[in-house]
């Protein structure tokens, strides 16, 4: 027994990663679709969302790039949805250079999925140096800050930016974070100066360490992870990739954690083992 | 020349510390004036070190590939990939999509950047997986502690979790929202004490390791 339990703890990686494939891969080509419970950090987002009149100003900040898409794409497509569902006016930008592209065709597939126009329902504003700095240029003067959108159209004058003069005009921001510049770069030069409602959503791994500024109610509600992307897909009850996703993402974690148990059944069987071979001194 | 290097920055520092200090307590028109100015010099400063980040890789992987250190052919991919982006980049004049087309940069973006920094980020999931499997292990009370709390936590984050163990939901929400906000919360004012202490200690010139050279320069 004990063989087995020295042989299982030194298994080949590469059996690992061929049990994550798997778990990967089987419940995306036969999804299982178990409920998805919604958080009241998510349902806040939505709430806040549903409670904001026509036309209020949603200022969407996708601050990612490429590595965090597959968690941090459906939770943007999914508040877009909503927000053209409400007919919201949403100003689009990134803190994230590498990420300008693809936040620009999110915003460009959702927008013609919803018949939106840009320039009167929505405007994509792209991205300028500064991070904290830019934060508080647009607290200023969004025009200063912005002089001209993504597609180099001059943002003076555009009628989804009727009424808007700067940071405090927007009714609500959400800022997608995958790391920072990000949520917490908002809040602290954005939303404690020019007083706006703020709320995030980030990827899993950063998602523990905003849960501080979601109790003091420094953000009112969060979206951690694909999970959250699930959540918000599951309350405007449009299902999505991150639906699609998560029977993957359960199997994934339902491997790992039995393979950790197992790793700690073996490592309790061969302890008293190692033990007795440890020299001493 | 010391004026230059030494006494002229330090005296910018402080002066520029002080003055947008107060300036956040200030709501006068010729305050708000400022700071909008301001911000826009920090966007260009930014900018800049933008083109320095670009000059402090290029002459770390040139050093690579000179001295044929072990894996300086990737450092050449570097140079490579860098070259071709530039030129497809200008040839695209910045854009990656022109009146709804996608241009060579944009092709560049949606077929090279987006699946390799994809794949890099998936990859992840494997090593982890392959990690947790060999290192967390209940070696002490503390660790088991934690083992516990992360088997709870990664079950009551996922439908399937909550199907088989419908209790976990509650207490990973416990979890996130007591234990973990109360551990980040005292990181974090711990941090921002530390950055406060700091900054006022480069304001008032007694942190100079900006300047270079360390505190004697």
């Amino acid at each position: 027994m004990k063989e087995f339990a020295r042989r299982m703890v030194g298994i080949d990686r590469r059996v690992i990663f061929l049990l994550i494939a798997m778990a990967t891969l089987v419940p995306l080509l036969h999804p299982f679709g178990l409920p998805i419970k919604v958080s009241p950090e998510v349902k806040a987002i939505y709430d806040y969302i549903e409670a904001l009149p026509e036309r209020s100003v949603l200022l969407l900040s996708l601050d990612f790039d490429p590595s965090s898409k597959p968690e941090l794409e459906p939770q943007a497509v999914a508040l877009l949805r909503h927000a053209f569902r409400k007919n919201l006016r949403v100003i689009g930008m990134t803190h994230w250079l590498t990420g300008t592209s693809l936040a620009d065709d999110i915003f460009l597939r959702v927008a013609a999925e919803m018949r939106k126009e840009r320039g009167k329902d929505y405007v994509f504003l792209g991205w300028s140096p500064g991070a904290g700095s830019l934060v508080i240029a647009m607290g200023q003067d969004l025009y200063k800050a912005f002089p001209s959108d993504y597609q180099k159209n001059p943002t003076q004058g555009m009628p989804v930016l009727e009424g808007v003069r700067n940071l405090r005009d927007v009714d609500y921001l959400i800022s997608l974070a995958a790391g920072n510049p990000g949520i917490e770069m908002w809040y602290v030069f954005g939303k404690d100066k020019y007083r706006f409602e703020m709320a995030g959503g980030s990827t899993g791994v950063i998602a523990p360490g905003l849960y501080p500024f979601l109790r003091s109610g420094q953000i009112n509600g969060l979206m951690g992870g694909l999970q959250g992307a699930a959540e918000y897909e599951t309350l405007i009850k449009q299902k999505g990739t991150a639906t699609a996703g998560m029977d993957a993402q359960s199997a994934t974690h339902f491997v790992i954690i039995v393979l950790v148990l197992l790793c700690n059944v073996f490592y309790f069987m061969l302890r008293g083992e190692t033990g007795q071979q440890r020299t001493p001194g | 020349m010391i004026f230059l290097k030494r006494q002229l920055p330090l005296a910018i520092t402080f002066v520029m510390g002080v003055a947008f200090a107060f300036q956040y307590y200030i709501p006068h028109p010729i305050s708000e004036e400022a700071i909008t100015s301001v911000s826009k010099w920090m966007q260009i400063i930014s900018g800049f070190a933008l083109a320095l980040g670009l000059v402090s890789v290029f002459h770390v992987h040139w050093v690579k590939v000179k001295r044929q250190v072990p894996g300086w052919g990737y450092s050449l991919v570097l140079f490579v990939a860098t070259v071709v982006t530039a030129f497809v980049g200008f040839r695209s004049g910045g854009e990656t999509t022109v009146d709804g087309v996608k241009t060579g940069l944009g092709w560049l973006y949606d077929n090279m950047m987006v699946p390799l920094q994809g794949t890099m980020f998936s990859v992840l999931a494997f090593f982890i997986a392959s990690a947790a499997y060999r290192a967390f292990r209940a070696r002490s009370s503390e660790a088991g502690v934690l083992l516990i709390s992360a088997v709870v936590v990664m079950m009551g984050r996922v439908p399937l979790g909550q199907f088989l163990l419908p209790w976990s939901w509650d207490i990973a929400q416990w979890l996130l929202n007591v234990i973990n906000s109360a551990v980040r919360r005292a990181i974090l004012i711990g941090v921002s004490m530390g950055s406060v202490a700091l900054s006022v200690k480069i304001i008032l010139g007694i942190e100079r390791a900006y300047l270079g050279g360390g505190r004697d320069q």
